[in-house]
C-alpha cells in the first residue's frame, strides 16, 4: 500500500515568502542545532585521551559543520533565485548523486546510518541545474538520514518514468511522514517552510528548499508514503542531447 | 547506573556516548520507544530532549509521571529550545539544560549530582 502526492511543477508553488519574524525563527532553529553540536563535540575534544579519539571527534565537527554550511548556502540560493542565476542544462543525475553520497558517507556513518544507490534509469540526461539539483537530493538525504531507521539502508534511485522523465528519489525506512504533513505537501505548503511544530524536531526547510529549486527547474516534487517509509522525489524533464558518459 | 537519552537528533548520540562513558546508556528516538523500554528496564535517571519525532518531550514526561513506578525518576531535559524553569517544577524535573551554552563538564557532573542525589 502506498500513497502518492504531487506538487506541481507549474503553478503549485507561486512566489510567496514567509514574514520576516517566522522565517528568521525557522532558520535561527535549522541552524542553532548543528552550531550547538559543533561546540559541544570541540569543548568535549578535551576528553579525548588517543589520537583516533581526538580524530573521530574533528572528523564529526567538519561534517557537522559542512551540512551546517550547505544549508546557509542554500538559503542563499533560494534569495537568489529570482536573479536567475542558475541556467538550466544537460545534467546527468547519476553523476550528481554519486556526488552527493560521496560526501554525506562520513555524516551516515557518524549516525550509524548507510546510503545505497539503486539506478535503474536506461536514459542518462536531465534538463537541470547542476548546483539545484545537488542541493536538492542532499537535502533529501539528509531527511532520510534523520527519519530513516537503523536497520535498513536509505537508497537513492533514479528511474525512467513512463511519462518521459527521469525520477530521482530518496527512499528511506523509517516512521511514515504524518498525515497531516502529507496533506501540507500536496497542497503545497512547502512553499513555506513547514512550522516546527507539525514536525517536532524538524523545521521543514529541507523540504521548503528542494520544492523551490525543483519550482525553478520545472520539475515535479512530491513524496511517496510507504507503509514502512516515505520517498521523496524530483520528476525532471529529459534532455534531448545525447549523453557522453 | 542506566541511564536513558531520549533524542530524535542521532547526530547527538556519539556525543552522549563519550561525555556520559561508563554509564550504562540506552538510545531512543522517540518518547514511545522510551516508555515502552521502561517497563523492561527501570532507567536510574533520563536524559530527555524536548522536540522528538512523535509526542514531545513534554507528553513523554506526563506519561511517565502518570506511572506511580517512574513517578520518580530523575529527568534531566537537554534541549536547544528555551524552557522557562518554572516547567522544571511544574513537570517534576531534575535539571533543565541548554544544548547550546551547557559544557560536557557540566553536563556530566549535573547528571552525577542527580543521580547520587535519587
Amino acid at each position: 500500500m502506498k500513497s502518492e502526492v504531487v506538487a506541481g511543477a507549474q503553478g503549485d508553488f507561486v512566489a510567496a515568502d514567509l514574514g520576516v519574524g517566522s522565517s528568521a525563527l525557522v532558520v535561527a532553529h535549522e541552524l542553532k542545532a548543528p552550531l550547538s553540536l559543533v561546540r559541544q563535540l570541540a569543548l568535549s575534544l578535551e576528553l579525548e585521551e588517543d589520537k583516533d579519539g581526538v580524530r573521530r571527534v574533528s572528523d564529526q565537527i567538519v561534517a557537522t559543520s559542512e551540512r551546517a554550511l550547505r544549508q546557509v548556502n542554500d538559503l542563499l540560493k533560494v534569495a537568489r533565485l529570482e536573479d536567475a542565476l542558475f541556467e538550466l542544462e544537460p545534467v546527468n543525475p547519476r553523476a550528481v548523486c554519486d556526488d552527493v553520497v560521496g560526501e554525506l558517507w562520513h555524516l551516515f556513518a557518524f549516525n550509524r546510518r548507510e546510503l545505497r544507490i539503486n539506478y535503474r534509469n536506461r536514459r542518462h540526461l536531465v534538463v537541470a541545474n547542476r548546483q539545484l539539483l545537488h542541493s536538492v537530493v542532499y537535502n533529501f538525504c539528509l531527511n532520510a538520514m534523520n527519519y530513516g531507521g537503523e536497520e535498513l539502508p536509505s537508497e537513492v534511485l533514479i528511474t525512467d518514468r513512463k511519462d518521459g522523465k527521469i525520477r530521482v528519489a530518496v527512499r528511506d525506512y523509517g516512521p511514515a511522514v504524518p498525515t497531516k504533513i502529507w496533506r501540507e505537501i500536496k497542497d503545497g505548503f512547502v512553499n513555506r517552510p513547514l512550522e516546527i511544530a507539525m514536525r517536532p524536531g524538524s523545521s521543514g526547510m529541507g523540504l521548503y528548499i528542494a520544492a523551490k529549486f525543483a519550482n525553478y527547474m520545472g520539475a515535479d516534487f512530491g513524496l511517496i508514503r510507504h507503509r514502512d517509509g516515505t520517498s521523496f522525489y524530483i520528476d525532471l524533464p529529459l534532455s534531448g542531447q545525447l549523453c557522453l558518459v | 547506573m542506566r541511564i536513558f537519552v531520549i533524542d530524535d537528533d542521532k547526530m547527538w548520540e556519539d556525543y552522549y556516548r563519550r561525555v556520559l562513558r561508563g554509564f550504562d546508556l540506552d538510545f531512543f528516538h522517540d518518547g514511545v520507544a522510551a516508555i515502552s523500554e521502561m517497563d523492561e528496564k527501570r532507567p536510574d535517571a533520563i536524559v530527555l530532549d524536548i522536540l522528538l519525532t512523535g509526542p514531545t518531550g513534554f507528553a513523554v514526561l506526563n506519561e511517565m509521571r502518570s506511572y506511580s513506578e517512574l513517578a520518580d525518576v530523575p529527568v534531566v531535559i537537554v534541549s536547544s529550545v528555551e524552557i522557562r524553569a518554572e516547567l522544571a517544577d511544574d513537570y517534576g524535573v531534575a535539571a533543565i539544560l541548554d544544548k547550546s551554552t551547557m559544557t560536557p563538564k557540566g553536563f556530566r557532573a549535573k547528571i552525577e549530582e542527580v543521580l547520587n542525589a535519587a
